[in-house]
């Protein structure tokens, strides 16, 4: 008896993996769009939160064979793997999300790629912000993304703290406190000496905006390093913030930095549209408390993705679909509208439904009239191939000068020789 | 040949020769082959998870293989290797590694024995403080370490906390990832944590193979605890200390987890802001999976290999003398 029971399990086992495998095998060798009717699954990689959980359970419900995997992780940890997963030739998601700071790197690859151009993509072309559209395309003409967001730029500040700093609150009023980065630094260190608390919550947090704001940064486009240039007048502006006392020195999103949200360790925050949809996640209870002012300096940008679709895919033309699926203004304007990130699209800024959209979290900022203002004035500054790893290297020295293991007047000669090792060798 | 084999057959009763040299054959084979087929799944999974690894890895080592340019490949002869005695960050790796390893590894193995001459005696509860000390060494790394990088956070870290409760740092507190000491004593503190109970329960065992009469006769000669310990426990348990010093020296040299997830961003492998905590597992880990650089990093790892097994070797060296021959 115990016998036969024995041996039925093991058929039963035995049966299960067949059926296993011919599953796998099914899925596996399906090339077609998804209108056969087989079960596809896309897999979506990008960072933070873009906004796609409600997307992805309307397309699923308007396909039905189509299963999609979202995939989230950490900002540059996500494109690291994007190019290990080119070069091996497999493993890479249907779908990646790619970043600015990394699109000229993969815009080289563009053989790894789809080329959308193929797929019918040229139609998007007039819709999309002249620079956004040709930041993604390789050098003979292969479109390798679609545009999803533009970061613009704005300063968000806490008026609660504010108002408690005896400091306008009011953000027509908060916008006319700071026109430059001096008199920015000046209103910070008030806000320290009245409440003993920090304004800004990091150096590297002033340097990115005002190195957005220049006209060419890192490198220019022949590829080389520029650093005093833009570079410069940024690690000026964040040394002398970090000297004026006004910088809680906190790492930009890790933990402690997400911590100081909740601890109110700092008052403004540069942000680009992107931001929001990360200052909601971390600190939810803060509804009502955080407001938009313009950024000193005036405009500029910070961020903004794209929609890659690797060649090595299985469901090459079922991910071209979602991709343009996703790109459409409908679309575009419900991931404005849940996380904030800022379409590319012009045409959607002189929509009613961005236009007049007001940001319950942002103490009903209205977000849609602030971003674009920022974005549609716009000169994009070129991103060299090596723009993310010179990054790490300038920030991790101004990190050094918070952490007090340098003295900011021998910062900025470390800064150079760090840049100047990157440059040579591609590494930080 | 069928007729030499017959004629024999005809004297015998039984059984047939033929018989008799298949038989002796299997038996034979049960005795010298099968052993070995029992063995085999062993050294088959270490073939090809251990040995093969390691002479692939030597391969890669002379080679350019780098994910992020696939153009640059060939051999490099040993380019990959003169290339890391210039380099100033394996250098620095290095100095970290060695640095956070004897800030773990000797207090961790003196407590432990400490610990393990305390449990020997009779207690109440032995079973309860046994379990006990062993109990940090369940915890899985990461998590224990995610809880420590919290415990030696600059703002609201506990151990500032402490440093406080004795008037120090109450105005700039400590930012323990900033300077060597502090990062490498941060993150020594972790390994110690862990590692000191499993040492201890191993010293013990050993200690209680001990027989009962060479401590009675030493307290008749008038040895106090502390030279009953030198002198009569740490000689008798030597060869464990012996194991458990290479044991540490692997695991010090191999230091990852700790020091990456005490970065404040774990994701970039630099060990601080200027590699203050950087550990060569750690440099090999970023040169080959973030720079891309697979030829370097196999390099690297050949040479922890090399350095592990001198240290090791100089430890044990250390280890029996101080054991028996003084």
């Amino acid at each position: 008896m115990r016998r036969t029971w024995g041996a039925v399990a093991a058929g039963l086992a035995a049966t299960l993996v067949i059926a296993g495998c011919s599953g796998r095998d099914l899925e596996g060798d399906n090339k077609s769009n998804g209108a056969s009717g087989e079960q596809i699954t896309l897999k979506v990689a990008f960072w933070g939160d873009m906004g796609l959980d409600n997307l992805k359970a309307e397309y699923e419900k308007a396909h039905p064979n189509v299963k999609i995997v979202l995939n989230t992780g950490e900002f540059n940890a996500q494109h690291e793997d994007l190019q290990k997963k080119l070069v091996a030739g497999t493993g890479a998601p249907d779908i990646s999300a790619v970043d600015e700071g990394f699109i000229v790197q993969f815009r080289n690859q563009a053989d790894k790629f789809v080329n959308l151009l193929d797929k019918g993509a040229g139609d998007y072309e007039s819709k999309y912000l002249d620079w956004k559209w040709k930041a993604s395309m390789s050098a003979d003409g292969k479109q390798i993304g679609l545009g999803t967001d533009v970061g613009g730029l704005a300063m968000c500040y806490r008026s609660d703290l504010f108002k408690a700093a005896g400091l306008p609150t009011d953000r027509e009023e908060v916008s006319k406190l700071w026109s430059n980065w001096d008199q920015f630094i000046e209103v910070g260190k008030k806000y320290v000496a009245k409440t003993g608390k920090k304004f800004v919550d990091s150096g590297t947090n002033m340097f990115n905006p005002v190195l957005a704001q220049q006209p060419v940064g890192f490198y220019n486009d022949q590829e080389q390093l520029q650093m005093d240039g833009g570079p410069k007048v940024a690690f000026d502006v964040s040394m002398k913030a970090i000297d004026a006392g006004i910088s809680a020195n906190l790492a930009s999103f890790q933990p402690n930095w997400n911590q100081g949200f909740k601890k109110d360790q700092f008052a403004v925050l540069a942000c680009p549209a992107w931001m929001l949809g990360h200052i909601q996640e971390t600190a939810p209870d803060q509804k009502g408390k955080w407001d938009i002012a313009a950024i000193p300096g005036g405009g500029g940008n910070w961020g903004g993705s794209w929609w890659t679709v690797p060649s090595q895919g299985k469901n090459i033309d079922a991910a071209v679909d979602f991709v343009k699926w996703m790109v459409q203004p409908e679309q575009q304007i419900e991931v404005f509208k849940t996380v904030g990130n800022l379409p590319s699209q012009p045409d959607l800024y002189k929509d009613p439904a961005v236009l007049d959209y007001k940001k319950e979290f942002m103490s009903n900022a209205p977000t849609g009239q602030i971003f674009a203002a920022t974005a549609a004035g716009l000169k994009p500054q070129y991103l060299g191939k090596k723009n993310g790893p010179t990054r790490v290297a300038v920030e991790n020295v101004i990190t050094r000068v918070q952490q007090g293991g340098l003295k900011s007047d021998a910062a900025w000669a470390e800064a150079v020789k760090q840049a100047e090792k990157v440059a040579k060798t591609g590494k930080a | 040949m069928s007729l030499t084999e017959l004629r024999p057959a005809s004297h015998r009763q039984a059984p047939p020769p033929k018989n008799v040299k298949t038989r002796s054959w299997l038996y034979r084979f049960d005795n010298k082959t099968v052993p070995y087929i029992f063995i085999s799944p062993f050294f088959i999974l270490f073939g090809i998870f251990g040995v093969f690894p390691l002479i692939f890895n030597g391969v890669v080592a002379l080679r350019n293989w780098r994910l992020d340019d696939p153009t640059l490949t060939g051999w490099a002869g040993f380019a990959n290797f003169s290339r890391l005695l210039s380099d100033e960050d394996f250098w620095n790796a290095l100095g970290n590694t060695f640095g956070i390893f004897i800030l773990s590894t000797v207090p961790q193995l003196l407590i432990a024995l400490i610990i393990a001459n305390l449990l020997n005696r009779k207690l109440r509860g032995n079973t309860f403080w046994r379990i006990g000390i062993l109990l940090p060494y369940l915890t899985p790394v990461v998590a224990s370490t995610l809880v420590f990088a919290i415990f030696f956070a600059r703002d609201n870290g506990m151990a500032n906390w402490f440093l406080s409760l004795v008037g120090f740092g109450e105005e700039t507190p400590l930012d323990w990832r900033a300077q060597k000491w502090s990062a490498w004593i941060a993150i020594a503190t972790m390994v110690n944590w862990k590692w000191i109970g499993y040492n201890a329960l191993l010293y013990l065992s050993a200690m209680q193979a001990i027989p009962k009469d060479v401590y009675e006769a030493a307290a008749v000669d008038g040895a106090g605890p502390w030279r009953q310990l030198w002198r009569i426990t740490v000689p008798m348990i030597q060869p464990v200390v012996v194991f458990t010093v290479i044991l540490s020296t692997i695991g010090g040299l191999q230091l990852f987890n700790e020091p990456m997830m005490f970065d404040e961003n774990p994701q970039s492998a630099s060990g601080g802001s200027a590699h203050q905590f950087q550990t060569i597992a750690q440099l090999i880990y970023k040169v080959g999976w973030k720079d891309l650089d697979l030829g370097y990093a196999a390099a690297m790892s050949w040479a922890l290999f090399l350095i592990i097994l001198i240290v090791a070797g100089i430890n044990t060296l250390l280890t029996r003398r101080i054991g028996g021959d003084r």
